[in-house]
């Protein structure tokens, strides 16, 4: 924690990386200062109406975009034609013989593309940390943030060029493993690691800026002192840097498990490119989007998106109450 | 304090007095899309009807000539055209976009081609509470005059109940295409029956490497030309039972031809559509068992085959030797009216011209189901001699001996074939190793789509 | 790794110390970052040259050749008059949405994050926490149950549809708080308080001059994930109404490598559909180029490389 009083610009900076633990921060620093002005100040009318005429714009759009939908799922998901209908949908859903294998899908796809980001995202934030010059240091986290523009469909479409081998930049590559053509990159055992490389692709850049941010913050006596104990380069990762970086790790694995299983936009792209070759009921979004829009049935597309949403949901709250979010250093 | 508390509350207040003003909009947006007194004069209840609304159409990239002839031809009328995948390889994509139009109650288009034929199981049908997308046509809105002039059958799996739902746009017959010029360069008779063919394939294999007799790598060949053409019943809807056989013995006679083929290379994996095929295969086709519309999409296609005029013909369709002479059908795509239009009128002209005028003929790549389009295509085709033999006998045998014994469920043949069949062909699996697979998908996805499996 | 830049500021010590073990390192480190730096460029730069090409030379060229201008002008104009210039109304789509989206979001953010930070209510942390669980369930999570609710309620079609699910905006509620419970102190408001300023004063003279760069932090967050946002879009506003990302899914349909038909007489051509690509993306890859600076040098500060 820094310890002047931060100025605007560094303040900005601190947000973006150290928001989770500046929490613990705030509610604390809050409560340190009250005691000292408690005395002057009471919970005054005019600030607690302020307070809920500020914020009542963002409650009125929470209750409507994320409660009340939340509420209604529920509603469907427990109802048929409007009457009730027990966990009937549920079992219908997990009955499904598409539901198990799109399951399978998403899990296979999470333990690769969680790997991916463990290993590379935190390798290569150490990397670029460890570089001596500034200016080569930016350049690499910029060049590794670019994709994250193309986020969502376009990406997609840009690597239905790449995974082409006919038409790709780099062939040579998907020939190697064989792959003569769209049809057998895209086969089905292939998806897992598509998926994951795309995801990477687009989304490790941030994470690599969050992880730098947060190695920028280990305080340079500690490195200094394994430096002088004889650590490497290797030892002080090991042993420093990334246990101090933990809370952070935790962070990107969280939202990316929560991230991934709602996996959509690539395998329904790719669906349509490869003309069904890629099945359109691959992940469990799109199984959930085909109830509700092939087969008209909103009860069960709803049991889907519900079970979805509490997995997000769990991991969420688990972080947020477990996750060192409310813990001190 | 009392004050307060009043505050306190004043935030639920807002909730709920935002939400009831939501509430109020969408009961009022809710009757403006009501229409007004049921406009029955065509058999449906329609919307209010007005001659001058622009209409939307939908067509997929090969109708688009015939869109865009029509845009032509009727300045009077604004016809917005949009293409889409057609419904092509059954992704539909057609039936999720009208849900989607459903759900918002406004901005369906005024007609859709699809290339699929079973939409009428779904568009005839009353979705989650909404009005069935497809007009009837032939309680007022097409003539009588008009619809008895489609060739007989054409429009069957458009009805039900004696209501027709959508017009043909043409006939798909499987016939057998020949390189009339290679095939008499190597000294090769036209097979007439899969033995003939089968048998064929193995002196290719041996007198002509690298020559091919026809293609798999397409979702719509391997059910339609050889499945329906081997009078196989993988496919098969009784009311609302579905069946599929794969250990039928036409079934397993089919799935060993393909075998046979695709292991002596005569038979290859690759879409026709795919630059791929016309760069490795454009002067090495011997023949291959196609639809009639391979006419207009790949011999008389600069983009594709692009054969020279007298180097084509068409025989009879392929049966088993001493079996019924049937054959398959790939598509034949149909056009769709929606109930929801304000131009019905418009509609009317779009339907009558792109299946019967003389410009439908002109662009027609594909035998028109229009009886005297029909007749006027063929006799062009002879006349032009483009094809050798007997184009136009050929075609109408093959387009009046379809065998009927094939299913129209709600879902299509081609997506199960899509995800299994072509990529494990692709990767080195056999036919006969990937149909149970195949079979199973198909049950699979008719127990979803509420048939009973038999 | 920062045990070698300490020991290269000590100077003479760090010229002894480089060993053959230590240039392999280095060389070691250095190969990886160039594996992942091709990984990231190669694709963006073939995706920028390539709507220079003709498809020809976009099979036979090299990824990195540059075509003509000429050809990009009539790889453009193809673009734009594919079914009478829809990308300009996709496109047009997605700057109505995830415009007005951003003024709602700040209008209702900003105000939320300060009142959470600084004044008292009853409902105060429990909004904090529910905003918190909330602000990591990934968005994709509520399409469905939204749309479920707008069909409900008949609103599926309207750009409220898809607007004001974009306006919602947690995580910029938390970052806003985070902020100003770090930026401001009670101490200063109470001050203002004093001097008689009524709390929309104390809001507007005092929190609102320093809200810049969190005004520029929560609506950059929010433009971009807006504009690259899918599936919301995908089943909100369908047809004309579709944003430029979910347009670009739909000029598949015509691209004859992804859907062959025959005999069509628009089709899309490989240049084209990356012309399509980059210009779907292009306000956003401007806007990070543009913002490079804070967004990527300004996070390493705030810690102890003074």
């Amino acid at each position: 924690m820094p310890r002047h009083p931060p100025r605007a610009k560094e303040t900005l900076i601190t947000i973006s990386l150290t928001a989770p633990a500046a929490a613990a921060a705030s509610p604390e620093a809050g409560r340190r200062r009250e005691p000292r002005s408690s005395a002057r100040r009471r919970p005054d009318r005019s600030q607690t109406r302020i307070g809920y005429i500020f914020v009542s714009g963002y409650t009125v759009l929470l209750l409507a975009f994320g409660i009340l939908p939340t509420l209604y799922a529920v509603y469907l998901s427990f109802t048929k034609d409007g009457s009730f209908a027990g966990v009937d949908n549920f079992v219908k859903v997990f009955g499904d013989y598409r539901f198990l294998p799109a399951v399978a899908h998403v899990a296979v796809y999470l333990v690769f593309y969680l790997a991916s980001l463990l290993v590379f995202v935190v390798l290569l934030a150490l990397l670029v940390h460890g570089l001596g010059r500034r200016w080569l240091s930016t350049s690499y986290r910029f060049v590794f943030y670019i994709p994250g523009a193309l986020a969502g469909a376009s990406s997609v479409m840009l690597w239905l060029f790449l995974l082409d081998p006919t038409v790709s930049p780099v062939a040579f590559i998907l020939r190697g493993f064989g792959f003569d053509n769209f049809v057998q990159t895209v086969s089905v055992d292939n998806l897992p690691i598509i998926f994951t490389v795309i995801a990477f692709w687009t989304g490790a850049g941030g994470w690599i800026v969050i992880m730098y941010g947060a190695l920028n913050n280990i305080s340079g006596d500690v490195l200094e002192a394994a430096r002088i104990d004889g650590a490497g380069p290797v030892k002080t990762a090991i042993h420093i840097q990334i246990p101090l970086m933990r809370k952070w790790i935790s962070y990107m694995a969280v939202m990316s498990l929560a991230a991934g299983t709602q996996l959509f936009v690539e395998p329904r792209v790719l669906s349509q490119a490869s003309k069904g070759v890629v099945p359109p009921d691959y992940s469990i979004n799109q199984l959930a989007y085909l109830y509700a829009f092939r087969q008209g049935d909103f009860n069960g597309s709803a049991a889907i998106s519900l079970l979805l949403l509490l997995v997000a949901g769990a991991l969420s709250a688990i972080f947020v109450f477990r996750g060192g979010l409310f813990e001190r250093d | 304090m009392a004050s307060q508390h009043r505050r306190s509350r004043l935030v639920p207040r807002i909730i709920a007095l935002a939400t009831g003003i939501a509430a109020v909009a969408a009961l009022t947006a809710c009757s403006g899309g009501g229409g007004d007194a049921g406009n029955s004069q065509y058999g449906f209840d329609a919307a209010a009807q007005d001659a001058k609304a622009p209409i939307t159409v939908w067509v997929d990239s090969s109708r688009e000539p015939i869109a865009n002839a029509f845009k032509a031809a009727n300045p009077d009328i604004t016809v917005n055209v949009e293409t889409y995948d057609g419904n092509s390889g059954g992704s539909d994509s057609f039936k999720t976009k009208v849900a989607l139009f459903d759900q918002s109650g406004s901005g369906w288009p005024d007609v859709v081609f699809s290339t699929q034929q079973n939409d009428t199981s779904w568009a005839s049908k009353s979705n989650n509470g909404g009005q069935p997308f497809a007009a009837v046509l032939n309680k007022g809105l097409l003539s009588d005059d008009f619809l008895t002039g489609f060739t007989k059958g054409a429009n069957d799996p458009m009805t039900v109940d004696g209501n027709v739902y959508g017009v043909r746009n043409d006939l798909a017959p499987v016939v057998y295409w020949y390189n009339d010029t290679l095939m008499k360069q190597f000294g090769y008779d036209v097979p007439k029956t899969w033995e003939d063919y089968q048998a064929l394939s193995d002196k290719v294999a041996a007198e002509h490497p690298g020559y091919i007799l026809g293609s798999v790598g397409d979702s719509f060949q391997g059910p339609y030309i050889y499945y329906w053409g081997a009078q196989a019943p993988i496919f098969q809807v009784d009311g609302d039972t579905f069946t599929s056989n794969f250990s039928d013995p036409n079934a397993e006679k089919a799935t060993k031809l393909i075998d046979h083929m695709l292991a002596n290379k005569t038979l290859v994996n690759d879409s026709v559509f795919g630059a791929d095929f016309v760069q490795k295969y454009s002067d090495k086709v011997l023949g291959m068992p196609g639809p009639a519309w391979y006419s207009g999409a790949l011999f008389q296609n600069k983009d594709s085959l692009n054969a020279p005029a007298g180097s084509w013909g068409a025989a009879d369709p392929l049966s088993w030797s001493g079996s019924d002479k049937v054959t398959g059908a790939v598509g034949g795509g149909v056009w769709y009216g929606s109930s929801h239009s304000t131009n019905l009128a418009a509609v009317a002209k779009f339907l009558e011209f792109v299946t019967s005028s003389d410009d439908a003929v002109k662009l027609a790549s594909g035998l028109p189901a229009y009886q005297s389009a029909a007749d006027t295509w063929l006799t062009e085709q002879a006349s032009s001699g483009y094809y050798v033999g007997d184009f136009k006998s050929a075609i109408t045998t093959a387009a009046s001996s379809v065998w009927n014994g094939w299913g129209y469920p709600s879902f299509s043949a081609e997506t199960a074939y899509a995800s299994i069949i072509v990529p494990g062909i692709s990767a080195g699996k056999t036919q006969a190793d990937l149909v149970p697979q195949l079979q199973k998908e198909y049950d699979n996805q008719a127990q979803v789509q509420g048939y009973t499996v038999k | 790794m920062s045990a070698t830049s300490i020991d290269a500021r000590a100077g003479r010590r760090a010229r002894v110390a480089i060993s053959p073990s230590r240039w392999v390192s280095r060389a070691l480190v250095t190969v990886v970052l160039i594996f992942f730096v091709l990984f990231f460029v190669v694709p963006i730069v073939w995706l920028v040259l390539a709507p220079t090409k003709t498809p020809r030379q976009l099979l036979l060229d090299g990824p990195f050749s540059f075509g003509a201008f000429d050809t990009l002008a009539s790889n453009w104009n193809e673009l734009m008059q594919f079914q009478n210039g829809i990308v300009w109304t996709w496109i047009g789509n997605s700057v109505l949405y995830t415009g007005v989206a951003l003024v709602v979001t700040l209008l209702v953010t900003i105000p939320a994050g300060y009142a959470l930070a600084l004044t008292e209510f009853r409902l105060r942390k429990a909004l904090l926490v529910i905003t918190l669980i909330v602000m990591l369930i990934p968005s994709t999570a509520l399409v469905l149950p939204i749309f479920l609710e707008m069909s409900a309620i008949k609103l599926v079609g309207n750009p409220l549809a898809v607007i004001l699910p974009f306006s919602f905006f947690p995580f910029g509620v938390y970052l806003t708080y985070i902020y100003f419970s770090t930026s401001i102190s009670k101490d200063l408001l109470d001050a203002a308080r004093i001097d008689g300023a009524g709390e929309w004063r104390v809001f507007a003279r005092v929190a609102m001059p320093l809200a810049t760069p969190v005004i520029a932090l929560v609506g950059f967050f929010n433009l971009v994930g807006n504009w690259n946002n899918y599936f919301l879009p995908f089943v909100m506003a369908p047809g004309r109404k579709s944003p430029i990302q979910v347009g670009l899914a739909e000029l598949l349909s015509n691209v004859p490598l992804f859907n062959p038909t025959s005999g069509a007489s628009i089709t899309i051509s490989l240049p084209v559909l990356a012309l399509a690509t980059l210009v779907s993306v292009g306000p956003v890859l401007v806007i990070f180029l543009f913002s490079q600076r804070f967004l990527v040098t300004g996070m390493t500060a705030g810690g102890t490389k003074e």
